[in-house]
């Protein structure tokens, strides 16, 4: 047997390593002030790029594709190179890889403060980055494949099955989440409307949990609990049937974020069955994950990086069941909209994918300086620290969203709201946000002596770029699956496998979208419904770049709570005219779709200055910038005839007259003020978001006057 | 023996729970605390077993017969090769290291996937199939039929009067029931006709606490305990003491057989503008 001499490549792992710290610090330091804002609302110090709005976007962001991004590229590089014994493709590619990915996250920490968002969530970046991550997430899905085609192993282990899957399935989520109709070089508007861009974004955000957050580590936990144990994987078997049905099911469960939405009903439904049937494909991961620990039990006691991925494995499993609890109606209709959530995903950041990335990190970095862990000390410490952090961080929060849900439902013995004042249910669960944001400093503080524990690790070993091995070639032989080795026929065959992979995450998708387009009973046309003056929609797009969606929802439940507190529930025909959708997925403050007429002009510009001065005890930041910057009008045109291409019935050449139209409406408010004693110019950006507000839920009660 | 104790321990969790649960009973929610001290049972019960079992583990000899059952109830429900025969399934492949066991799909495993896949059946045909598929807008409608019920009944029990909404009634039947009222529980001290007794006469303009039906149901509500009037409101539902309020007006100008003094002011019912206001 010839045997073939190469080496895998250390320097791209070290890199995104390096990559992975250094944004981790960055989006959990970004992820601290926003947790203090919550409850210091003056702590943006009036700076409108570091607003809260502004910056929650930064935070997912830079901890979703910057710091988890990275670990699952170093993870992937590292393993990959060994499970294939092959180097990566090509050393272009991977390099490439590496520094589009850094630019695109940098030109995140830009554009973001700055506004420039489509306010979808985690899916904020304007179309040209949009453009190129699809560029560079090919690049990185073209080295992997290639790696796979030139392995010298004949079978994909099921960790390379996890990768291949997070490969197919992020490419497909991001291009078909990312439709958008540019109207200026960082301004472009979703290609769906209302309900159906709803449907698209939890289609993805769903899924950007499930193929970002999930697949690629439990691919990593395939490769380094078992050699950071030296056990077998308890079950190849197992392996294979919940890969496969976790894929397969996973795609469906978007709608449970959508539950008791203007979304019809029987997408809703699907995604609580398919959730409750995600319970056991996902916890096939963990159980294979824990029993693969059988008899190395001990070995948990003594290493760190064991506790670590223990922790995290265990924290999969808690929140994968946590998951399809929530996609219950009765559950969801508490949990929906509250800090609840909060708690939950970070459960599955901070322990699932934070913990596993430094039980990984505490593994490899001694391997990849030829060293030994520089303090098992500190690494034990990490570790404790961190859970605490964990614990203080999501308890609170659990507290506090079912307080805070009970409270928004109690009526009086009389039958009224027992709080009819959204504030007061807010006021009640500060001390919750104190305790929460001191859980995410411990755990920052348990990164921080990582770092030093890993830096010192590098500086005692000596850096190994090239790591030589050698393998034999391999042949595949053209034959034919047998009968009970079919799965092992298809580990032979990268290309069907991915084949493969695609049709399962395909199915769930196009069963759910297709008839929400088709079907027109599935959207209500409403006929008092009319689209958005152009002063509106400036408004509109302010309220987009603010981010105002973070913390206000535009979307009243059918439960009676809310049609009290807020008005008539939403209904799926209100929002045909919506590029993009603006339900929201939080409630920090009070729903706004009823908005429109509840308060007057001179409130609203009061409340903007100083929110304070109109709802004492309000955590809402000052916006005083938006009182004195200019509308910039010059876009309206544009917009206009953007909006027209997507289906926005304006008549033919209204783009001629909308700016007339806009001033005339600016001035009718901006003598309302003057009215009541505030002076101010119609081109304030104040003047349109008033205007967008004040039109919200308007058409609809127009409707119910017109019966 | 041990296991002895541990059936001693199972029982006496029995008895604090039973103990607990009459404790509990005495409110409404009798259901719901059932149902959580089952649970509470069926895991006192799991975590006993469990115990024994790792107690087993290291007093091999005792216990054993006791655990058999359980035993092979887990080994049904997970069919794994015991660790110590684990080359027997230890499959030929091999990656960077890592090797793979041939291990069963544990059963349970198995059972929880086919449970949730019925479940999710019987979920979609519940209300997709069997039901209109209107879930959220019926289940609205019907939330919102419930509360106009429960005002319903609360309007009739005049829960929503007080002594800022109250209305002096002309209707017939609820002035008689006002007049039973009086005279169950008023006459003691005011008289059958109002003429008062140890309490102020109830006939004349003159009024200590105000007069009018506003006044007049708030010092049956609350009384004036300084005076000897007591408070009603325990004993009257709101509706009741506007009929007897109400009554009371009523008597107004009639000639009781031995009128008592006038005492207090003379009252002057205030013009329907300053009401409003």
């Amino acid at each position: 047997m010839n045997v073939e001499k190469f080496s895998y490549d250390n320097k791209i792992v070290r890199l995104f390593t390096i990559a992975t710290v250094v944004w981790g610090l960055v989006g959990m330091l970004v992820g601290l002030l926003i947790a203090f804002q919550m409850y210091l609302p003056d702590l943006s110090f009036g700076i409108q790029y570091i607003t809260f709005g502004r910056i929650r976007p930064l935070h997912t962001n830079a901890v979703i594709f910057a710091f988890v991004g990275n670990a699952i590229f170093a993870g992937v590089y590292y393993s990959l190179q060994r499970l294939t014994k092959a180097r990566m493709y090509n050393d272009f590619l991977s390099n490439f890889h590496f520094w589009g990915w850094q630019l695109i996250i940098v030109s995140a920490a830009i554009t973001l403060p700055l506004g420039l968002t489509t306010s979808k969530e985690y899916a904020e970046l304007e179309w040209p980055i949009d453009i190129a991550i699809a560029v560079v997430w090919l690049a990185f899905g073209a080295n992997m494949m290639g790696t796979i085609m030139k392995r010298r192993e004949k079978h994909m282990y099921v960790a390379i099955w996890f990768y291949i899957a997070t490969f197919v399935t992020v490419t497909i989520l991001h291009v078909v989440n990312s439709l958008e109709l540019p109207v200026s070089l960082f301004k472009s508007y979703s290609i769906y409307a209302g309900v159906q861009d709803a449907l698209v974004q939890w289609w993805y955000g769903h899924n950007a949990v499930a193929f970002f957050l999930t697949t690629p580590y439990l691919g990593l936990m395939y490769y380094f609990l078992p050699k950071a144990a030296n056990r077998p994987v308890y079950s190849y078997k197992l392996s294979i049937v919940h890969f496969w049905s976790l894929i397969f099911i996973y795609i469906w469960a978007g709608p449970h974020h959508l539950l008791y939405s203007a979304l019809p009903d029987w997408a809703q439904s699907l995604g609580t069955v398919f959730s409750i049937m995600l319970i056991a494909p996902s916890w096939g991961g963990m159980i294979n994950g824990l029993l693969t620990l059988r008899g190395a039990w001990d070995k948990v006691r003594d290493e760190p990086m064991l506790k670590f991925m223990v922790v995290a494995v265990t924290a999969y499993g808690m929140a994968t069941f946590e998951g399809p609890m929530l996609s219950l109606k009765n559950v969801n209709a508490i949990a929906h909209f509250t800090d609840y959530i909060i708690g939950h995903v970070h459960v599955g950041a901070l322990a699932w994918n934070g913990f596993l990335t430094y039980g990984m990190f505490y593994w490899m970095m001694p391997k990849l300086y030829r060293t030994t862990l520089y303090s098992k000390k500190l690494a034990n410490a990490h570790f404790w620290i961190g859970t605490l952090g964990i614990v203080f961080y999501a308890a609170p929060l659990y507290w506090a969203g079912i307080a805070q849900a009970l409270m928004w439902k109690e009526f009086t013995p009389l039958g009224i709201l027992q709080y009819p004042n959204f504030l007061e249910t807010v006021i009640q669960i500060v001390p919750m946000y104190i305790i929460r944001s001191l859980g995410g400093l411990l755990y920052y503080i348990g990164v921080i002596v990582m770092v030093y524990n890993l830096y010192k690790t590098a500086k005692q070993g000596s850096f190994l770029a090239n790591e030589e091995d050698e393998a034999a070639p391999i042949t595949i032989e053209k034959d034919k699956p047998k009968k009970g080795k079919i799965h092992r026929w298809l580990e032979k065959r990268p290309i069907q496998f991915a084949g493969l992979a695609t049709v399962a995450i395909l199915i769930g998708g196009v069963v759910e979208f297709v008839p929400t387009y088709l079907v027109e009973s599935n959207i209500p046309t409403i006929a008092s419904v009319k689209p958005y003056t152009p002063l509106e929609l400036q408004g509109r797009d302010i309220y987009i770049r603010e981010g105002c969606v973070s913390c206000h929802s535009q979307l009243v439940r059918p439960f009676r709570s809310e049609t009290e507190r807020y008005g008539e529930y939403s209904k799926a025909g209100e929002y045909v005219y919506d590029h993009p959708f603006l339900w929201g997925s939080k409630r920090t403050g009070p729903d706004l779709h009823r908005v429109g007429g509840k308060y007057s002009n001179l409130w609203h510009y009061l409340h903007f200055e100083d929110p304070r001065s109109m709802s004492p005890g309000s955590l809402m930041p000052r916006y005083t910038w938006l009182l004195e910057q200019t509308l910039d009008i010059e876009t309206t045109p544009v917009k206009i005839a953007a909006m027209r291409t997507l289906g926005v019935p304006y008549e033919e050449g209204y783009e001629e007259y909308a700016v007339e139209d806009l001033m005339k409406q600016a001035e009718e408010i901006t003598n309302d003020l003057m009215n009541n004693g505030v002076v101010t110019e119609p081109d304030k950006e104040v003047i349109a978001l008033i205007a967008y507000l004040q039109r919200l839920g308007m058409d609809i009660k127009a409707n119910a006057n017109g019966n | 023996m041990k296991i002895k104790k541990f059936l001693n321990t199972i029982l006496l969790f029995e008895i604090i729970f039973l103990l607990q649960q009459n404790i509990f009973a005495a409110g409404d929610e009798l259901n719901t605390v059932m149902s959580i001290m089952l649970v509470f049972t069926v895991i006192i019960i799991a975590v006993t077993l469990w115990l024994s079992v790792v107690y087993s583990e290291k007093n091999d000899n005792e216990g054993k017969a006791f655990l058999n059952p359980y035993r092979k109830f887990l080994k049904m429900l997970t069919k794994s090769t015991p660790i110590e025969n684990e080359k027997d399934i230890l499959l030929d492949h091999e990656y960077d290291g890592i090797k793979e066991l041939d291990s069963k799909v544990p059963p349970w495993f198995a059972f929880l996937f086919y449970g949730t896949i019925v479940f999710s059946i019987i979920y979609m045909v519940r209300f997709h199939v069997i039901g209109s598929g209107d879930v959220q807008a019926e289940e609205y409608l019907e939330e919102i039929r419930a509360a106009q019920v429960e005002r319903q009944i609360l309007i009739k029990t005049g829960a929503f009067l007080n002594e800022e909404t109250v209305t002096f009634t002309k209707d017939a039947g609820a002035l008689s029931n006002g007049k039973d009222i009086f005279i169950k529980n008023c006459a003691a001290c005011h008289a059958n006709d109002g003429g008062g007794l140890v309490g102020p006469n109830l006939t004349d303009e003159y009024w200590i606490n105000g007069g009018g039906i506003k006044n007049v149901f708030k010092v049956i509500k609350y009384g004036v305990p300084a005076k000897g009037m007591i408070s009603w409101q325990t004993q009257l539902s709101p509706t009741q003491m506007q009929e007897v309020a109400s009554y009371i007006l009523t008597l107004e100008g009639t000639e009781p057989a031995n009128p008592k003094q006038p005492e207090g002011e003379k009252w002057v019912e205030p013009k329907e503008e300053e009401t409003k206001s």
